[in-house]
Protein backbone atom coordinates (compact mmCIF):
# COMPACT_ATOMS: atom_id res chain seq x y z
CA UNK A 1 0.00 0.00 0.00
CA UNK A 2 2.83 2.38 0.88
CA UNK A 3 4.16 2.04 -2.62
CA UNK A 4 0.79 2.28 -4.26
CA UNK A 5 -0.12 5.70 -2.84
CA UNK A 6 2.81 7.63 -4.37
CA UNK A 7 2.31 5.91 -7.71
CA UNK A 8 -1.32 6.86 -7.64
CA UNK A 9 -0.52 10.47 -6.80
CA UNK A 10 2.07 10.51 -9.56
CA UNK A 11 -0.49 9.33 -12.09
CA UNK A 12 -3.05 11.95 -11.05
CA UNK A 13 -0.50 14.75 -11.08
CA UNK A 14 0.84 13.83 -14.51
CA UNK A 15 -2.68 13.69 -15.92
CA UNK A 16 -3.50 17.07 -14.43
CA UNK A 17 -0.28 18.65 -15.67
CA UNK A 18 -0.68 17.49 -19.23
CA UNK A 19 -4.47 17.69 -19.61
CA UNK A 20 -4.42 17.20 -23.37
CA UNK A 21 -7.46 18.58 -25.17
CA UNK A 22 -8.14 15.09 -26.36
CA UNK A 23 -9.37 14.06 -29.77
CA UNK A 24 -9.30 17.43 -31.42
CA UNK A 25 -7.28 17.94 -34.57
CA UNK A 26 -6.83 21.00 -36.71
CA UNK A 27 -4.82 21.73 -39.81
CA UNK A 28 -4.44 24.73 -42.08
CA UNK A 29 -3.17 24.87 -45.63
CA UNK A 30 -3.39 26.77 -48.90
CA UNK A 31 -5.67 25.39 -51.63
CA UNK A 32 -8.20 26.64 -54.21
CA UNK A 33 -6.50 30.03 -54.23
CA UNK A 34 -7.30 30.56 -50.57
CA UNK A 35 -6.32 29.69 -46.99
CA UNK A 36 -8.18 26.86 -45.32
CA UNK A 37 -8.52 25.62 -41.74
CA UNK A 38 -10.15 22.30 -40.90
CA UNK A 39 -10.94 21.27 -37.33
CA UNK A 40 -12.51 17.99 -36.23
CA UNK A 41 -13.40 16.76 -32.76
CA UNK A 42 -13.69 13.03 -32.15
CA UNK A 43 -11.62 9.89 -31.77
CA UNK A 44 -10.52 9.83 -35.42
CA UNK A 45 -10.16 13.60 -35.78
CA UNK A 46 -6.66 13.45 -37.28
CA UNK A 47 -7.58 10.76 -39.80
CA UNK A 48 -10.71 12.67 -40.81
CA UNK A 49 -8.88 15.99 -41.29
CA UNK A 50 -6.12 14.37 -43.33
CA UNK A 51 -8.62 12.58 -45.55
CA UNK A 52 -10.53 15.83 -45.99
CA UNK A 53 -7.34 17.64 -46.97
CA UNK A 54 -6.71 15.05 -49.68
CA UNK A 55 -10.28 15.45 -50.88
CA UNK A 56 -9.79 19.22 -51.19
CA UNK A 57 -6.72 18.65 -53.34
CA UNK A 58 -8.55 16.11 -55.48
CA UNK A 59 -11.52 18.45 -56.04
CA UNK A 60 -9.21 21.37 -56.80
CA UNK A 61 -7.55 19.19 -59.44
CA UNK A 62 -10.95 18.66 -61.06
CA UNK A 63 -12.66 22.02 -60.66
CA UNK A 64 -9.96 24.66 -61.12
CA UNK A 65 -10.52 26.83 -64.18
CA UNK A 66 -6.81 27.69 -64.38
CA UNK A 67 -5.00 24.41 -63.70
CA UNK A 68 -4.15 23.01 -67.15
CA UNK A 69 -4.63 19.46 -65.91
CA UNK A 70 -8.13 20.02 -64.50
CA UNK A 71 -11.32 18.65 -66.02
CA UNK A 72 -12.84 22.11 -66.25
CA UNK A 73 -9.79 23.51 -68.05
CA UNK A 74 -9.82 20.64 -70.55
CA UNK A 75 -13.57 20.99 -71.09
CA UNK A 76 -13.19 24.72 -71.76
CA UNK A 77 -10.38 24.09 -74.21
CA UNK A 78 -12.14 21.37 -76.16
CA UNK A 79 -15.74 22.53 -75.86
CA UNK A 80 -16.92 19.04 -74.99
CA UNK A 81 -15.94 16.08 -72.90
CA UNK A 82 -16.85 13.40 -70.42
CA UNK A 83 -16.83 14.60 -66.84
CA UNK A 84 -16.33 12.81 -63.54
CA UNK A 85 -19.32 12.64 -61.21
CA UNK A 86 -18.04 15.44 -58.98
CA UNK A 87 -17.34 17.94 -61.75
CA UNK A 88 -20.66 17.11 -63.34
CA UNK A 89 -22.50 17.55 -60.04
CA UNK A 90 -20.98 21.01 -59.53
CA UNK A 91 -21.69 22.05 -63.12
CA UNK A 92 -25.31 20.89 -62.84
CA UNK A 93 -25.75 22.78 -59.57
CA UNK A 94 -24.24 25.90 -61.14
CA UNK A 95 -26.71 25.72 -64.01
CA UNK A 96 -29.60 25.02 -61.62
CA UNK A 97 -28.66 28.02 -59.45
CA UNK A 98 -28.29 30.19 -62.56
CA UNK A 99 -31.99 29.60 -63.19
CA UNK A 100 -32.95 29.84 -59.52
CA UNK A 101 -31.30 33.28 -59.19
CA UNK A 102 -32.61 34.68 -62.49
CA UNK A 103 -29.12 34.70 -63.97
CA UNK A 104 -27.41 36.65 -61.17
CA UNK A 105 -25.14 33.66 -60.67
CA UNK A 106 -23.56 32.77 -63.98
CA UNK A 107 -21.01 29.94 -64.31
CA UNK A 108 -19.89 31.02 -67.81
CA UNK A 109 -18.30 34.37 -66.96
CA UNK A 110 -14.68 33.17 -67.09
CA UNK A 111 -13.66 35.21 -70.12
CA UNK A 112 -15.04 38.40 -68.62
CA UNK A 113 -13.35 37.89 -65.26
CA UNK A 114 -10.09 37.25 -67.12
CA UNK A 115 -10.55 40.46 -69.14
CA UNK A 116 -10.60 42.36 -65.82
CA UNK A 117 -7.46 40.52 -64.70
CA UNK A 118 -9.02 38.30 -62.00
CA UNK A 119 -7.43 36.25 -60.56
CA UNK A 120 -4.09 36.65 -62.39
CA UNK A 121 -3.53 40.18 -61.11
CA UNK A 122 -3.04 41.76 -64.56
CA UNK A 123 -5.77 44.25 -63.80
CA UNK A 124 -7.23 46.61 -66.38
CA UNK A 125 -10.57 48.12 -67.29
CA UNK A 126 -11.61 46.34 -70.50
CA UNK A 127 -13.06 48.11 -73.55
CA UNK A 128 -16.85 48.04 -73.79
CA UNK A 129 -16.64 46.04 -77.02
CA UNK A 130 -14.48 43.38 -75.37
CA UNK A 131 -17.02 42.99 -72.59
CA UNK A 132 -20.00 42.76 -74.92
CA UNK A 133 -18.19 40.16 -77.06
CA UNK A 134 -17.41 38.08 -73.98
CA UNK A 135 -20.97 38.49 -72.66
CA UNK A 136 -22.24 36.80 -75.82
CA UNK A 137 -20.37 33.70 -74.64
CA UNK A 138 -21.72 33.83 -71.08
CA UNK A 139 -24.54 31.45 -71.93
CA UNK A 140 -25.11 28.59 -69.47
CA UNK A 141 -28.26 27.73 -71.44
CA UNK A 142 -25.99 26.66 -74.31
CA UNK A 143 -24.44 23.83 -72.31
CA UNK A 144 -25.86 20.44 -73.17
CA UNK A 145 -25.53 17.58 -70.70
CA UNK A 146 -26.27 13.95 -71.49
CA UNK A 147 -25.26 11.48 -68.80
CA UNK A 148 -21.65 12.46 -68.12
CA UNK A 149 -21.10 13.95 -71.59
CA UNK A 150 -21.02 17.74 -71.76
CA UNK A 151 -21.02 19.80 -74.92
CA UNK A 152 -21.06 23.57 -75.50
CA UNK A 153 -23.60 24.42 -78.22
CA UNK A 154 -21.87 27.76 -78.81
CA UNK A 155 -18.14 27.86 -79.58
CA UNK A 156 -16.00 29.68 -77.06
CA UNK A 157 -18.06 29.15 -73.91
CA UNK A 158 -15.87 28.78 -70.83
CA UNK A 159 -17.20 27.59 -67.50
CA UNK A 160 -15.94 28.79 -64.14
CA UNK A 161 -17.23 26.89 -61.12
CA UNK A 162 -15.31 29.10 -58.69
CA UNK A 163 -18.45 30.69 -57.24
CA UNK A 164 -19.68 27.41 -55.77
CA UNK A 165 -16.62 25.12 -55.75
CA UNK A 166 -15.72 25.95 -52.14
CA UNK A 167 -19.30 25.47 -50.99
CA UNK A 168 -19.41 22.07 -52.67
CA UNK A 169 -16.03 21.18 -51.18
CA UNK A 170 -17.19 22.05 -47.65
CA UNK A 171 -20.21 19.74 -48.09
CA UNK A 172 -17.89 16.93 -49.17
CA UNK A 173 -15.67 17.54 -46.14
CA UNK A 174 -18.71 17.23 -43.87
CA UNK A 175 -19.46 13.87 -45.52
CA UNK A 176 -15.90 12.68 -44.86
CA UNK A 177 -16.03 13.88 -41.26
CA UNK A 178 -19.31 12.01 -40.70
CA UNK A 179 -18.01 8.83 -42.35
CA UNK A 180 -15.12 8.89 -39.89
CA UNK A 181 -17.40 9.22 -36.90
CA UNK A 182 -16.86 12.95 -36.39
CA UNK A 183 -19.91 14.72 -35.00
CA UNK A 184 -18.29 18.06 -34.24
CA UNK A 185 -16.13 20.17 -36.51
CA UNK A 186 -15.62 23.50 -38.18
CA UNK A 187 -14.40 24.04 -41.70
CA UNK A 188 -13.13 27.39 -42.90
CA UNK A 189 -12.32 27.55 -46.60
CA UNK A 190 -10.99 31.08 -46.95
CA UNK A 191 -13.94 32.61 -45.14
CA UNK A 192 -16.54 30.10 -46.36
CA UNK A 193 -17.45 28.60 -43.02
CA UNK A 194 -19.23 25.28 -42.53
CA UNK A 195 -20.04 23.92 -39.08
CA UNK A 196 -20.78 20.31 -38.20
CA UNK A 197 -22.81 19.68 -35.06
CA UNK A 198 -21.97 21.76 -32.02
CA UNK A 199 -18.75 22.39 -30.15
CA UNK A 200 -17.59 19.38 -28.08
CA UNK A 201 -19.17 20.89 -24.96
CA UNK A 202 -22.53 21.05 -26.72
CA UNK A 203 -22.57 24.82 -27.16
CA UNK A 204 -23.16 26.51 -30.51
CA UNK A 205 -20.32 27.63 -32.77
CA UNK A 206 -19.65 31.35 -32.96
CA UNK A 207 -19.02 32.62 -36.47
CA UNK A 208 -18.07 36.28 -36.74
CA UNK A 209 -18.98 38.21 -39.88
CA UNK A 210 -16.15 40.34 -41.29
CA UNK A 211 -16.74 44.08 -41.44
CA UNK A 212 -16.00 45.41 -44.93
CA UNK A 213 -15.23 48.88 -43.50
CA UNK A 214 -11.54 49.21 -42.72
CA UNK A 215 -10.55 48.96 -39.08
CA UNK A 216 -14.09 48.21 -37.97
CA UNK A 217 -15.05 45.53 -35.50
CA UNK A 218 -16.95 42.50 -36.82
CA UNK A 219 -20.44 43.16 -38.21
CA UNK A 220 -21.59 40.73 -35.58
CA UNK A 221 -21.30 37.20 -34.29
CA UNK A 222 -23.68 34.44 -35.19
CA UNK A 223 -24.33 31.30 -33.11
CA UNK A 224 -24.96 28.23 -35.27
CA UNK A 225 -24.83 24.46 -35.52
CA UNK A 226 -24.85 22.31 -38.66
CA UNK A 227 -24.88 25.38 -40.89
CA UNK A 228 -22.83 26.88 -43.66
CA UNK A 229 -22.09 30.59 -43.25
CA UNK A 230 -20.81 32.18 -46.45
CA UNK A 231 -20.08 35.86 -47.00
CA UNK A 232 -19.54 37.64 -50.31
CA UNK A 233 -18.24 41.15 -50.65
CA UNK A 234 -16.34 43.33 -53.03
CA UNK A 235 -13.87 44.33 -50.34
CA UNK A 236 -11.67 41.25 -50.57
CA UNK A 237 -10.49 41.13 -54.16
CA UNK A 238 -10.35 44.38 -56.04
CA UNK A 239 -8.09 46.93 -57.67
CA UNK A 240 -8.09 50.69 -58.12
CA UNK A 241 -7.55 52.49 -61.43
CA UNK A 242 -8.07 56.19 -62.04
CA UNK A 243 -9.40 56.68 -58.53
CA UNK A 244 -12.15 54.07 -58.97
CA UNK A 245 -12.20 50.69 -57.24
CA UNK A 246 -13.21 47.64 -59.26
CA UNK A 247 -14.04 44.46 -57.40
CA UNK A 248 -14.27 40.85 -58.52
CA UNK A 249 -18.01 40.16 -58.30
CA UNK A 250 -19.23 40.93 -61.80
CA UNK A 251 -22.83 41.55 -62.76
CA UNK A 252 -23.66 38.95 -65.45
CA UNK A 253 -26.09 41.44 -66.98
CA UNK A 254 -23.43 43.94 -68.07
CA UNK A 255 -20.03 42.40 -67.27
CA UNK A 256 -19.05 45.20 -64.85
CA UNK A 257 -18.42 44.89 -61.10
CA UNK A 258 -21.81 44.73 -59.42
CA UNK A 259 -22.72 48.07 -57.86
CA UNK A 260 -25.88 47.20 -56.07
CA UNK A 261 -25.40 49.29 -52.94
CA UNK A 262 -24.45 46.25 -50.86
CA UNK A 263 -20.98 45.88 -49.43
CA UNK A 264 -21.42 42.43 -47.90
CA UNK A 265 -23.92 39.58 -48.07
CA UNK A 266 -23.94 36.55 -45.78
CA UNK A 267 -26.07 33.49 -46.43
CA UNK A 268 -26.69 30.89 -43.72
CA UNK A 269 -28.14 27.49 -44.59
CA UNK A 270 -27.65 23.73 -44.27
CA UNK A 271 -26.27 23.38 -47.78
CA UNK A 272 -22.79 24.83 -48.32
CA UNK A 273 -23.14 24.93 -52.10
CA UNK A 274 -26.41 26.85 -51.94
CA UNK A 275 -24.97 29.31 -49.39
CA UNK A 276 -22.01 29.94 -51.66
CA UNK A 277 -24.22 30.46 -54.73
CA UNK A 278 -26.74 32.71 -53.00
CA UNK A 279 -24.17 34.93 -51.29
CA UNK A 280 -22.76 35.87 -54.69
CA UNK A 281 -26.11 36.27 -56.43
CA UNK A 282 -27.79 38.28 -53.66
CA UNK A 283 -24.76 40.59 -53.68
CA UNK A 284 -25.36 41.19 -57.39
CA UNK A 285 -29.12 41.70 -56.84
CA UNK A 286 -28.79 44.46 -54.27
CA UNK A 287 -30.78 44.95 -51.07
CA UNK A 288 -34.33 45.28 -52.39
CA UNK A 289 -34.18 42.38 -54.83
CA UNK A 290 -32.30 40.25 -52.30
CA UNK A 291 -34.97 40.82 -49.65
CA UNK A 292 -37.68 40.04 -52.20
CA UNK A 293 -35.83 36.87 -53.23
CA UNK A 294 -35.53 35.83 -49.57
CA UNK A 295 -39.24 36.41 -48.94
CA UNK A 296 -40.41 34.57 -52.04
CA UNK A 297 -37.95 31.66 -52.10
CA UNK A 298 -39.06 28.21 -51.04
CA UNK A 299 -35.45 27.39 -50.10
CA UNK A 300 -34.60 27.40 -46.41
CA UNK A 301 -31.90 29.99 -45.75
CA UNK A 302 -31.18 33.16 -43.80
CA UNK A 303 -29.38 36.34 -44.75
CA UNK A 304 -27.31 39.19 -43.32
CA UNK A 305 -27.03 42.24 -45.60
CA UNK A 306 -24.73 45.22 -45.06
CA UNK A 307 -25.12 48.26 -47.30
CA UNK A 308 -22.54 50.76 -48.54
CA UNK A 309 -24.11 53.38 -46.29
CA UNK A 310 -23.68 51.21 -43.20
CA UNK A 311 -27.15 49.73 -42.70
CA UNK A 312 -27.42 46.19 -41.39
CA UNK A 313 -30.31 43.78 -42.09
CA UNK A 314 -30.74 40.31 -40.57
CA UNK A 315 -33.47 37.82 -41.46
CA UNK A 316 -35.79 36.54 -38.76
CA UNK A 317 -34.57 32.93 -38.67
CA UNK A 318 -31.18 33.91 -37.22
CA UNK A 319 -31.93 37.26 -35.59
CA UNK A 320 -32.14 35.75 -32.08
CA UNK A 321 -28.73 34.13 -32.52
CA UNK A 322 -27.04 37.21 -33.97
CA UNK A 323 -25.19 39.63 -31.73
CA UNK A 324 -23.96 42.97 -32.97
CA UNK A 325 -22.87 46.31 -31.60
CA UNK A 326 -24.53 47.86 -34.63
CA UNK A 327 -28.24 48.43 -34.87
CA UNK A 328 -29.92 46.09 -37.29
CA UNK A 329 -33.31 45.73 -38.86
CA UNK A 330 -34.98 42.32 -38.89
CA UNK A 331 -36.31 41.07 -42.22
CA UNK A 332 -39.44 38.98 -41.83
CA UNK A 333 -40.77 36.41 -44.25
CA UNK A 334 -44.27 38.03 -44.04
CA UNK B 1 5.04 6.89 5.54
CA UNK B 2 8.80 6.79 5.82
CA UNK B 3 11.49 9.12 4.49
CA UNK B 4 11.63 7.47 1.07
CA UNK B 5 7.95 8.10 0.53
CA UNK B 6 8.46 11.79 1.20
CA UNK B 7 11.38 11.85 -1.23
CA UNK B 8 9.22 10.13 -3.82
CA UNK B 9 6.38 12.59 -3.31
CA UNK B 10 8.85 15.47 -3.51
CA UNK B 11 10.19 14.20 -6.83
CA UNK B 12 6.68 13.69 -8.13
CA UNK B 13 5.70 17.25 -7.21
CA UNK B 14 8.80 18.67 -8.88
CA UNK B 15 8.23 16.57 -12.01
CA UNK B 16 4.58 17.50 -12.31
CA UNK B 17 5.32 21.17 -11.71
CA UNK B 18 7.87 21.01 -14.52
CA UNK B 19 5.31 19.27 -16.70
CA UNK B 20 2.69 21.87 -15.87
CA UNK B 21 5.10 24.71 -16.64
CA UNK B 22 6.15 23.06 -19.91
CA UNK B 23 2.59 22.80 -21.13
CA UNK B 24 1.40 26.16 -19.88
CA UNK B 25 4.32 28.54 -20.27
CA UNK B 26 4.02 28.38 -24.02
CA UNK B 27 0.58 29.87 -23.69
CA UNK B 28 0.38 33.55 -24.23
CA UNK B 29 -0.22 36.32 -21.85
CA UNK B 30 -2.18 38.93 -23.75
CA UNK B 31 -2.79 39.30 -27.43
CA UNK B 32 -0.24 38.14 -29.93
CA UNK B 33 0.45 38.42 -33.61
CA UNK B 34 1.46 35.19 -35.26
CA UNK B 35 3.10 35.30 -38.66
CA UNK B 36 3.36 32.10 -40.63
CA UNK B 37 4.58 31.28 -44.11
CA UNK B 38 3.13 28.16 -45.72
CA UNK B 39 2.63 25.81 -42.80
CA UNK B 40 5.60 27.10 -40.79
CA UNK B 41 5.47 29.69 -38.03
CA UNK B 42 7.74 32.60 -38.91
CA UNK B 43 7.43 34.38 -35.60
CA UNK B 44 5.11 35.45 -32.80
CA UNK B 45 5.01 39.04 -31.59
CA UNK B 46 3.18 41.01 -28.96
CA UNK B 47 0.25 43.06 -30.22
CA UNK B 48 0.84 45.71 -27.59
CA UNK B 49 4.42 46.50 -28.67
CA UNK B 50 4.92 48.55 -31.82
CA UNK B 51 7.02 46.61 -34.26
CA UNK B 52 8.11 46.42 -37.88
CA UNK B 53 8.74 42.94 -39.20
CA UNK B 54 10.14 42.45 -42.67
CA UNK B 55 9.22 38.94 -43.73
CA UNK B 56 11.52 37.78 -46.52
CA UNK B 57 10.93 34.47 -48.22
CA UNK B 58 11.78 32.91 -51.56
CA UNK B 59 8.56 34.34 -52.99
CA UNK B 60 9.28 37.93 -51.92
CA UNK B 61 8.74 40.24 -48.97
CA UNK B 62 5.92 41.62 -46.84
CA UNK B 63 6.51 44.39 -44.30
CA UNK B 64 4.24 43.81 -41.32
CA UNK B 65 3.62 46.73 -38.97
CA UNK B 66 2.27 46.37 -35.45
CA UNK B 67 1.11 49.77 -34.20
CA UNK B 68 -1.11 50.78 -31.29
CA UNK B 69 -2.85 47.44 -31.08
CA UNK B 70 -3.54 47.04 -34.76
CA UNK B 71 -1.70 45.26 -37.55
CA UNK B 72 -1.25 46.06 -41.22
CA UNK B 73 1.03 45.27 -44.12
CA UNK B 74 2.84 48.44 -45.17
CA UNK B 75 4.44 47.11 -48.29
CA UNK B 76 4.85 43.90 -50.29
CA UNK B 77 6.07 42.83 -53.70
CA UNK B 78 3.24 40.36 -54.34
CA UNK B 79 1.24 40.55 -57.54
CA UNK B 80 -2.18 41.49 -56.20
CA UNK B 81 -1.39 43.65 -53.11
CA UNK B 82 -4.59 42.48 -51.43
CA UNK B 83 -2.63 42.16 -48.19
CA UNK B 84 -1.59 45.85 -48.33
CA UNK B 85 -5.05 46.98 -49.42
CA UNK B 86 -6.73 45.16 -46.56
CA UNK B 87 -5.49 47.93 -44.27
CA UNK B 88 -5.43 47.86 -40.48
CA UNK B 89 -6.98 45.01 -38.54
CA UNK B 90 -7.64 44.66 -34.82
CA UNK B 91 -8.82 41.07 -35.01
CA UNK B 92 -8.88 38.24 -37.52
CA UNK B 93 -6.13 37.83 -40.08
CA UNK B 94 -4.40 39.23 -43.14
CA UNK B 95 -3.51 36.71 -45.81
CA UNK B 96 -1.15 37.17 -48.73
CA UNK B 97 -1.96 34.30 -51.05
CA UNK B 98 0.89 34.73 -53.55
CA UNK B 99 3.44 34.61 -50.71
CA UNK B 100 1.47 32.10 -48.62
CA UNK B 101 1.76 34.47 -45.69
CA UNK B 102 -0.71 34.52 -42.82
CA UNK B 103 -0.70 37.26 -40.20
CA UNK B 104 -3.07 36.31 -37.44
CA UNK B 105 -4.14 38.11 -34.28
CA UNK B 106 -4.45 35.59 -31.47
CA UNK B 107 -6.59 36.51 -28.53
CA UNK B 108 -6.69 34.49 -25.32
CA UNK B 109 -10.30 35.11 -24.56
CA UNK B 110 -11.46 34.78 -28.14
CA UNK B 111 -14.90 33.28 -28.29
CA UNK B 112 -14.90 33.41 -32.09
CA UNK B 113 -14.53 30.03 -33.79
CA UNK B 114 -14.30 31.31 -37.37
CA UNK B 115 -14.73 34.48 -39.41
CA UNK B 116 -16.94 34.46 -42.51
CA UNK B 117 -15.63 36.88 -45.13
Amino acid sequence: MKKVIPSFILLILILCACSPSSYSYSDDFFAMDTYMTLTANGVDAEIAVKKAEKEVQRLEGLLSAHDKKSEVYKLNKKGSGKLSDDTLAVLKKAIEYNKLTNGTLNPTMLQITELWGFPSGNYRVPEKSEISDALNLARPDKISIKNNEVEFKTDGIKVDLGAIAKGYTSSKIVEIFKKNGIESGIINLGGNVQTLGTKPDGSLWTVAIENPDEGGDYLGALKVKDKAVVTSGGYERNFTKGGKTYHHILNPENGYPAESGLSSVTVVCDDGTLSDALSTSLFVMGKNKAVKFYKESDKDFDIILYTNDGKLYVSQGIADNFNSQLNFEIIKKD
Amino acid sequence: MNRRDFVAIGIIIILSTLGFLFFNLNRSDGEKVKISVGSKTYGTYSLSENNEIKVKTDSGFNTVIIESGSVFIKDADCRDKYCVNQGKIKNGSIICLPHRLVVEIEKDDSSIDAVAR
